[in-house]
C-alpha cells in the first residue's frame, strides 16, 4: 500500500516507482534497515512510496495497540447519538425533508468538481445525514436515508477517483455517524472488489446495510458509549445489544431487507466462533457479515479515542494480519488490503 | 427461584420476576421457556445463559 515518506518506519519493505535517477539507492525495492535510509527516502522528490506489507517487518508497539478484537471492544465506542431514555419523549428533530443536506445531492451530481472536491463534499454531507438519522431514527427517516445511501454508493462504485479520495480523507474522530460512513464506504468498495459487476448482489441494499450496521447503538446506554476510559466487562457486554437492537429497529421500520438483516446481526461474529450474539463460526457467517467485520475493525483501529492510540492504515492492516488472523476471512482480507494499493 | 445471566450481554433472567414486557409472566421457570427463545436485549440463544446467584 501507499505510505507517505513521512510515515515510513524501519523494517518497511519499500518499492520506489520513480526513475532511478530520483533516488540514491542501489535498488528500487528494499527493506529499510537504518535511519539513514529513512532520511534519504524523505529527502527524495516523491512524497510517498509503495510498501509491501508481506515483506515488511514493522512491529507495532505491543503496549500501545490492542492485540485482539476483545481488547478493542473494551475501548470506548465514541458518542451516544441520542439518549434512549429521552427518545420517544420529544418529537423527532429531523424528518425526511430535512434529513438529507441539499449539498449532498448537489455534490453527487456536480460535474465540475474535481474528484477530491466531490469526495470531501460527499463525505462531509453523508456524515451530517447519518448524524441526523441517528438523532431521529424513525421509520420514515430510515427509508429516506436509504435513497441517499444508494446514491452515494452509486458514486463510490462508478467513480474510482472519487472513491480513492474518500478513502484517503476518512476522518477518525469518535462519532458513531463518522464510523457509519467510513464502514459504509470501505465495505462497499470491498464488495465491489469481490463482486465486480455481478448482478447476483444488490449493491444498493448492501450499501444500506453497511451504512446502517450500527444503528442499534441508539439503544445503548449513552454513559457507556461516551465513557472516556476503558470499559468494564459489564459495560462492554452491554454494548453487545446493538446488533440485535439494530435488527429490531429496521424490522419495525419495515426496512429489514435480507442484506440489512445479515449485516446488522453478523458484523460482530468472528470466524473462530467467539463473536456475538450467536457465536457463529466460519462458513456459518454470511460473506456480507464478514465484509462488514473487516471494515468495522479496521475503522475502529484507525479511530482516535481519548484512551486509545489511533493507528495509521498501514499499522492497522499489519496488526489485523499478524494478530487477528483468526477473526477474519483471509481471502476477503486480501481483497481489503488491495483497496489501499494505488492503481 | 433461580436466576440466569446472558453470557453475551449480561441481561439477568430472574424466575421470580419473569419478563412481562416480553410475554413471560413472573414465576416462569427457566425450563419452561422455549428452546428457541432468544435474549430480548442482544438476541443470543437461550444456551448462552448461565445459572447465577
Amino acid at each position: 500500500m501507499r505510505v507517505k515518506t513521512s510515515d515510513l518506519k524501519l523494517g518497511m519493505y519499500v518499492e520506489i516507482q520513480s526513475d532511478w535517477a530520483d533516488h540514491p539507492f542501489l535498488r528500487n525495492r528494499f527493506k529499510i534497515t537504518s535511519r539513514k535510509d529513512l532520511d534519504r527516502l524523505r529527502a527524495c522528490p516523491f512524497d510517498s512510496v509503495e510498501v509491501d506489507l508481506d515483506r515488511s517487518e514493522v512491529k507495532p508497539d505491543p503496549a500501545a495497540y490492542p492485540s485482539s478484537v476483545d481488547e478493542l471492544s473494551k475501548v470506548s465506542h465514541g458518542d451516544a447519538p441520542v439518549d434512549p431514555k429521552e427518545a420517544g419523549l420529544a418529537p423527532p428533530k429531523w424528518d425526511p425533508d430535512s434529513l438529507i443536506p441539499g449539498y449532498l445531492r448537489e455534490a453527487l451530481h456536480d460535474r465540475e468538481m474535481t474528484p477530491k472536491q466531490r469526495a470531501e463534499q460527499v463525505y462531509r454531507h453523508s456524515r451530517t445525514m447519518m448524524k441526523r438519522l441517528l438523532e431521529s431514527p424513525t421509520a420514515e427517516n430510515i427509508k429516506a436515508s436509504k435513497q441517499a445511501i444508494y446514491d452515494v454508493s452509486d458514486m463510490v462504485l462508478s467513480d474510482r477517483d472519487t472513491a480513492m479520495s474518500m478513502l484517503r480523507l476518512t476522518h477518525h474522530d469518535f462519532y458513531t455517524y463518522t464510523h457509519s460512513v467510513n464502514v459504509g464506504v470501505l465495505s462497499i468498495m470491498l464488495a465491489k472488489e469481490l463482486y465486480g459487476g455481478s448482478d447476483a448482489h444488490n449493491m444498493h441494499e448492501l450499501a444500506a446495510g453497511f451504512f446502517l450496521h450500527d444503528i442499534g447503538k441508539v439503544k445503548v446506554n449513552p454513559d457507556i458509549l461516551n465513557k472516556p476510559a476503558k470499559l468494564t466487562d459489564a459495560e462492554m457486554k452491554h454494548i453487545r445489544i446493538h446488533p440485535y437492537q439494530g435488527y429490531k429497529i429496521l424490522e419495525a421500520a419495515g426496512e429489514l431487507t435480507e442484506e440489512c438483516r445479515i449485516i446488522v446481526m453478523q458484523h460482530h461474529e468472528r470466524a473462530g466462533g467467539d463473536g456475538y450474539p450467536k457465536a457463529l463460526a466460519g462458513e456459518e457467517i454470511h460473506e456480507y457479515g464478514r465484509i462488514c467485520c473487516i471494515a468495522d475493525v479496521f475503522d475502529a483501529l484507525t479511530a482516535e479515542r481519548s484512551y486509545k492510540v489511533a493507528m495509521t492504515p498501514f499499522e492497522a492492516l499489519k496488526l489485523m494480519k499478524e494478530r487477528m488472523s483468526d477473526h477474519f476471512d483471509q481471502r476477503l482480507f486480501a481483497g481489503f488490503v488491495k483497496l489501499f494499493k494505488e492503481q | 427461584m433461580a436466576r440466569y445471566e446472558c453470557d453475551v450481554c449480561g441481561l439477568i433472567y430472574d424466575e421470580a420476576k419473569g419478563l412481562p414486557d416480553e410475554g413471560i409472566p413472573a414465576g416462569t421457570r427457566w425450563e419452561d421457556i422455549a428452546d428457541d427463545w432468544v435474549c430480548p436485549d442482544c438476541g443470543a440463544p437461550k444456551s448462552a445463559f448461565i445459572a447465577t446467584e
